[in-house]
């Protein structure tokens, strides 16, 4: 990551820490609405890589806020909630594999069990899918200037994946919790309730597969994997 | 952990033009043959294609000139393999060879060795077994029994591998034995070079469920090989084969396997489709994009000299799952019966009885699993 996006994450981390409990406030002061706004208009002039980077943030710090409405245009919400549910499910994982590394249950920690320790491997390749996902939409959005037409493909197998990774991710992070992650006071639930919004907010499976499985009967059989390569 | 970043996959030249030369060469090369053939192509043998891709400069691409090889970077090399795994090419004759054999006689053999193998590889005429496997050794690989001790005349082997895929048309293997007397597990292994003629050497066929001759049992009783048949270091025979492992186990034949199965669909369904095979198509579409753009970013990383073993293996669990599930989910939709004569019927059938094995291969699914835990730092 540049040193400019660290930068960037770094005050996103702080200034969402604030908002988290004083609402939107905070991150209107910071200017966060100027993200994509270029430089010669006054804005950070930031490209969607930027936006996956503080999106994923927002995911974990502030998922019940408006950030993404703040940062970017109705027809890019797809492609935001993405980011948004990737740093979620990261979060997820965090959460899960602390509580298996601290939890001790028949005289050890439940990380050390071969059943939970393959449970975690699957909910950690949705997450490592999602997130990469989500980067490689941010390539493309960027390669292309934002065009949303031109991401189509992208963003509908995108919004798809992350969609479908989330049944995965919840059920193995709540069952590797048990009763504390269905708790009101413990933070899993934070992330988990999100996803399950943000899984049917701007487009849900059928909606995606659809307009993308259409795409590609356009395509053809050969033309699928020409279209792919040449993105 | 947040913003897992995609290692940009960037190969030298024009890789469009690379791409183009390339469907054009197999627009001439490529057998006309069954389209079955095409499905689960990597395990397809077909020796005058090898050859015809080893002439064209597609097969040992990345080994220096010196050696027969084409000196490009192992990106380029990339897309020359899902190219042809997109297309279904027959490259099993040559595959363990140029993917994973000539890099480690690269990387950790003789001068001797490399001189005498490595332009047959690059030729695409001499292949490759991996002797991993024994009946006591099969996840558990550290169990390996197989012997070779070092006597005067050179290294004298017995025991025995299993479900060793090409044994049969192989000339040489890549055997893990162990060469140091009352060791175990992984210490006290070495890697061996062993020319498959060698007399002592017993090769026997296993046939599996789909009918098909892939895998073998080899047996060695009292085989001498030459002092210079070691690969690497003497005991550091487990180290080198792990790390071959992880080479392995992210490249596009862990997702491509079923994708003529795929675009069979696309084709049957037609521009038009009905909603339920459009939604299967996308969901299809969406999973391998993911994967495709996974894989190309582990190898990117790979090339530039680090080691991904965990993303390697969430490329090998998440494309196995998806290669496997495929055939099941078209299954699911389509009104084709098992012994129709299309080719969505024929495809299916035959990833339908091949997709067992596709998360056995190469490690196991659990074996994996266990791996990205370690990963996770839960082991």
């Amino acid at each position: 990551m540049s040193a400019a996006r660290e930068m960037l994450c770094d005050t996103a981390r702080a200034v969402f820490a604030e908002a988290a409990p004083a609402g939107m406030g905070p991150i209107e002061e910071a200017g966060f609405a100027l993200l994509l706004v270029p430089e010669d208009a006054g804005g950070f002039g930031g490209d969607w890589g930027d936006v996956n980077a503080v999106l994923q943030i927002a995911g974990v710090v502030v998922p019940d806020l408006p950030v993404a409405e703040l940062i970017v245009n109705d027809a890019l919400q797809p492609a935001a909630t993405v980011s948004l549910m990737a740093g979620a499910m990261g979060q997820a994982l965090a959460l899960s594999i602390e509580h298996v590394n601290t939890r001790q249950q028949f005289g050890r920690p439940l990380g050390k069990f071969q059943a939970v320790q393959q449970s975690l491997a699957v909910m950690a390749c949705e997450v490592r899918a999602v997130e990469a996902a989500a980067a490689a939409l941010a390539a493309r959005l960027d390669a292309v200037g934002l065009d949303v037409a031109a991401a189509e493909f992208e963003i509908a197998a995108t919004k798809l994946r992350a969609n479908r990774a989330v049944g995965v991710v919840t059920a193995i992070a709540h069952q590797v919790h048990g009763a504390i992650g269905f708790t009101r006071e413990y933070e899993l639930s934070r992330v988990t309730i999100p996803l399950m919004r943000w899984r049917g907010a701007h487009g849900n499976d059928a909606y995606w597969a659809q307009l993308l499985g259409r795409q590609v009967a356009e395509f053809g059989g050969k033309g699928l994997w020409e279209a792919l390569t040449a993105r | 952990m947040q913003g897992f970043a995609l290692y940009p996959f960037d190969p030298p030249g024009d890789v469009a033009a690379r791409r183009d030369e390339l469907r054009a060469w197999l627009a001439v090369n490529q057998p006309q043959g069954d389209i079955v053939a095409r499905a689960n192509c990597w395990a397809s043998f077909d020796a005058d294609f090898s050859r015809a891709l080893g002439a064209a400069g597609y097969v040992g691409m990345t080994l220096p000139a010196r050696y027969g090889g084409g000196d490009r970077h192992p990106l380029e090399r990339y897309v020359v393999i899902e190219e042809l795994l997109a297309a279904g090419a027959p490259v099993g004759a040559h595959w363990i060879a140029d993917r994973q054999t000539g890099p480690l006689i690269l990387r950790y053999g003789s001068e001797e060795q490399r001189e005498r193998y490595l332009p047959g590889i690059a030729k695409g005429e001499l292949y490759a077994c991996i002797g991993l496997s024994e009946p006591g050794a099969g996840s558990d690989l550290a169990a390996v029994r197989t012997t070779a001790r070092e006597t005067a005349a050179g290294w004298r082997i017995n025991g025995q591998k299993i479900w060793t895929t090409g044994a049969h048309f192989s000339h040489i293997m890549l055997a893990l034995v162990r060469s140091e007397e009352g060791s175990e597990r992984g210490a006290g292994l070495s890697q061996l070079l062993i020319d498959l003629d060698t007399p002592g050497i017993t090769i026997r066929p296993i046939i599996d469920m789909a009918g098909h001759h892939d895998f073998n049992e080899v047996f060695f009783d009292d085989v001498l090989v030459p002092h210079g048949a070691l690969v690497g270091t003497r005991g550091q025979g487990w180290q080198q084969v792990t790390a071959e492992l992880g080479l392995e186990r992210s490249g596009p034949e862990r997702y491509l396997s079923s994708h003529a199965l795929l675009a069979a669909l696309i084709d049957a369904a037609g521009a038009d489709p009905d909603p339920a095979v459009a939604s299967l198509i996308g969901e299809l579409a969406a999973e391998m994009w993911t994967l495709r753009r996974l894989s190309m970013s582990t190898a990117a990383k790979l090339a530039a000299g680090e080691d991904p073993m965990v993303e390697a293996s969430v490329v090998k669990e998440l494309g196995n799952a998806f290669e496997q599930d495929m055939p099941r989910r078209v299954q699911a939709i389509v009104t084709s019966g098992w012994d129709d004569p299309d080719d969505l019927a024929r495809l299916l059938r035959a990833l339908l009885i091949a997709s067992p094995s596709f998360s056995l291969r190469g490690g196991t699914r659990e074996v994996i699993r266990g791996i990205i835990a370690r990963g996770l730092g839960l082991r």
